[in-house]
């Protein structure tokens, strides 16, 4: 599914948090927000998942306003925290989101099969999360945002405090939804995540600064460096 | 909303610690007070000084008292020389309460006011001077209750109600707010689940819980505690329920206004500990300035007067038809209250 933003504005109180951003994501592709801790990566997030709404501009998922009940259904999210229950097995997760997307039961079960043993914890469903580590939580999580076979993934800073075996494998399962033909949008502040994107959205201080494919931002550096384009935004050589 | 009240019982299940403080708690407590507010086998132990007849000394040691009689006197008159030295007596514990006599009348000298001390030692006093006297006896009777009630029996009702309340607005407060801090109310509220299926849920949820806590409250107190219950016990358990069910939404109601754990434990003295006051402990209908009014906007209030309707004055249905309306309406509002404020959390 195709996402387009366009010029949207977001502030909390006085703090202007997003300005004037206007930003594409299509599907089969995995967009990557980068930028520095603050620069709106996931006020941005929670304005596609609909728990936000831009004071100005204007969200469309397939052509249509959003947020609307059609396309937020669409949604799998993965927020930058666990959002999990500490008190239930793994399996209870996946069973109340099931029924939360209103699921219908052999299907649900099936796809609870499926995310599981997609995120490698079909061995875990039973044991309670609290024991789980932090990985495994991760892990879960993942698995609850896949869980409605979601057409556009939003995932906020998906390998923060994951080790590098972890990540590796993570990103392999982006490929893996983006080959199925799923539009992923994934923040990160990690500069070598981003080349395994297909295009880059660069955010800094709450402005889009860059947004082109990994090979063409690379271009535009004097040292193959992606963060050297953060460095030029700050001394003002980027137009 | 059935994938919530299935989640809140897993929940509980996996956490029994939060299942016992508020099923098992309750119970401990009414144990504490039962024996802190029960009549205990207490004897005064009275000092009797030569100025008291020794008809009223004979009469005095046929009651439920100890009694050393002085052949010397006693004297408090002096103020002059305070403390007065007799004081010694009661200061050592030698003595609760120090007797002598003139032509006013009898004096009682004790070391404070405390209630159940001074009771025991006047009605003591009183039935001996009946007994010498017969036209300067009291008798008092009650339209409720019985004379042997004690402390405990006369409060239970309140302290069914409060303790209830109290355990299930924690329990529910937290709860709520940490659905909020972990991030799964998001992940709830972009879901296609309709806000009043998530405040149903959660109400019914815990509301099972409290059905369970109120008949074991309420039967640990009559069957075990030996508490007089005059009127039904089901209605009892019924108003236990109603009210438990509106400390569910209040506590749902200030984690909306709390950050954190610990922001809903500051609620406690705004929300509970007013209550407490207004729960039958103090006589509300003698307050100043028409405060007693307050208590229209309190579920504890209604809720307590009708265990009181309830338990002690063994009144039914048709007696409670008004605290009844006032817990549903307290119930219908908070539960409004709520899905509107979940709307902060939703765009469409």
């Amino acid at each position: 599914m195709q996402i387009e933003v366009t010029t949207v504005q977001k502030s909390f109180g006085q703090a202007v948090v997003l300005q004037d951003l206007s930003i594409k994501a299509k599907a089969g592709a995995i967009l990557g927000l980068l930028g520095p801790s603050g620069a709106g990566k996931t006020t941005l997030i929670r304005l596609l998942n609909g728990s936000l709404r831009p004071d100005h501009g204007t969200i469309k998922v397939e052509g249509d306003a959003f947020p609307n009940r059609t396309a937020q259904r669409q949604i799998g999210y993965m927020p930058q925290h666990d959002a999990v229950y500490l008190d239930l097995s793994g399996i209870d997760n996946l069973l109340f989101f099931g029924h939360i997307y209103g699921l219908k039961t052999k299907y649900m079960r099936r796809r609870i099969g499926e995310v599981l043993e997609f995120v490698g914890l079909q061995h875990d469903a039973t044991k309670i999360v609290g024991n789980y580590s932090g990985g495994m939580r991760k892990r879960l999580s993942l698995a609850i945002a896949l869980l409605h076979e979601p057409a556009i993934l939003l995932l906020d800073e998906p390998t923060v405090g994951i080790d590098p075996v972890l990540r590796q494998a993570i990103w392999q399962h982006f490929d893996e939804l983006r080959n199925q033909g799923k539009t992923l949008i994934v923040s990160t502040h990690v500069m070598d995540e981003a080349t395994r994107c297909q295009d880059v959205a660069l955010l800094y201080n709450g402005k889009l600064i860059e947004h082109d494919t990994v090979p063409n931002l690379l271009a535009k550096t004097p040292d193959g460096q992606m963060e050297s384009l953060f460095f030029m935004a700050k001394a003002g050589e980027l137009q | 909303m059935k994938g919530i009240i299935v989640r809140i019982i897993h929940q509980m299940k996996n956490d029994r610690r939060t299942l016992a403080l508020m099923v098992i708690a309750p119970l401990m407590i009414l144990t504490l007070l039962f024996f802190l507010l029960s009549e205990s086998d207490y004897r005064p132990l009275i000092t009797v000084d030569s100025s008291v007849p020794p008809q009223l000394v004979d009469e005095l040691q046929r009651q439920q008292a100890d009694i050393i009689v002085l052949d010397s006197a006693l004297d408090w008159t002096d103020d002059s020389v305070q403390p007065f030295a007799v004081d010694q007596q009661l200061l050592d514990g030698d003595a609760d309460a120090l007797l002598r006599m003139d032509q006013e009348g009898l004096h009682i000298r004790v070391l404070e006011t405390d209630g159940t001390k001074l009771g025991k030692i006047t009605a003591v006093l009183k039935s001996a001077l009946a007994e010498l006297n017969p036209a300067a006896g009291m008798s008092i009777s009650q339209v409720y209750g019985s004379s042997d009630d004690t402390l405990f029996d006369s409060l239970a009702y309140v302290l069914l109600g409060l303790l209830s309340f109290f355990f299930v607005f924690i329990i529910a407060g937290i709860s709520f707010v940490r659905e909020r801090d972990t991030g799964t109310l998001e992940r709830l509220m972009i879901s296609p689940i309709r806000r009043v299926s998530v405040v149903g849920g959660y109400t019914i949820g815990y509301g099972i819980f409290t059905i369970l806590q109120s008949i074991l409250m309420i039967a640990y107190s009559h069957y075990v505690l030996g508490l007089d219950v005059v009127g039904s016990i089901p209605l009892s358990i019924f108003v236990m329920v109603l009210l438990a069910f509106s400390a569910v939404s209040s506590g749902a109601l200030v984690s909306i206004f709390a950050n954190n754990e610990f922001q809903v434990m500051q609620f406690i003295p705004i929300v509970i500990i007013p209550q407490y006051f207004f729960s039958g402990l103090i006589a509300i209908d003698t307050l100043p300035y028409g405060l007693g009014k307050i208590a229209y906007i309190m579920p504890v209030f209604y809720g307590c007067t009708a265990l009181k309707e309830i338990m002690i004055k063994g009144n039914g249905l048709a007696d409670i038809w008004f605290q009844l309306i006032g817990l549903v309406t307290i119930n219908l509002l908070l539960f409004t209250l709520n899905v509107f404020a979940l709307k902060k959390y939703r765009q469409l």
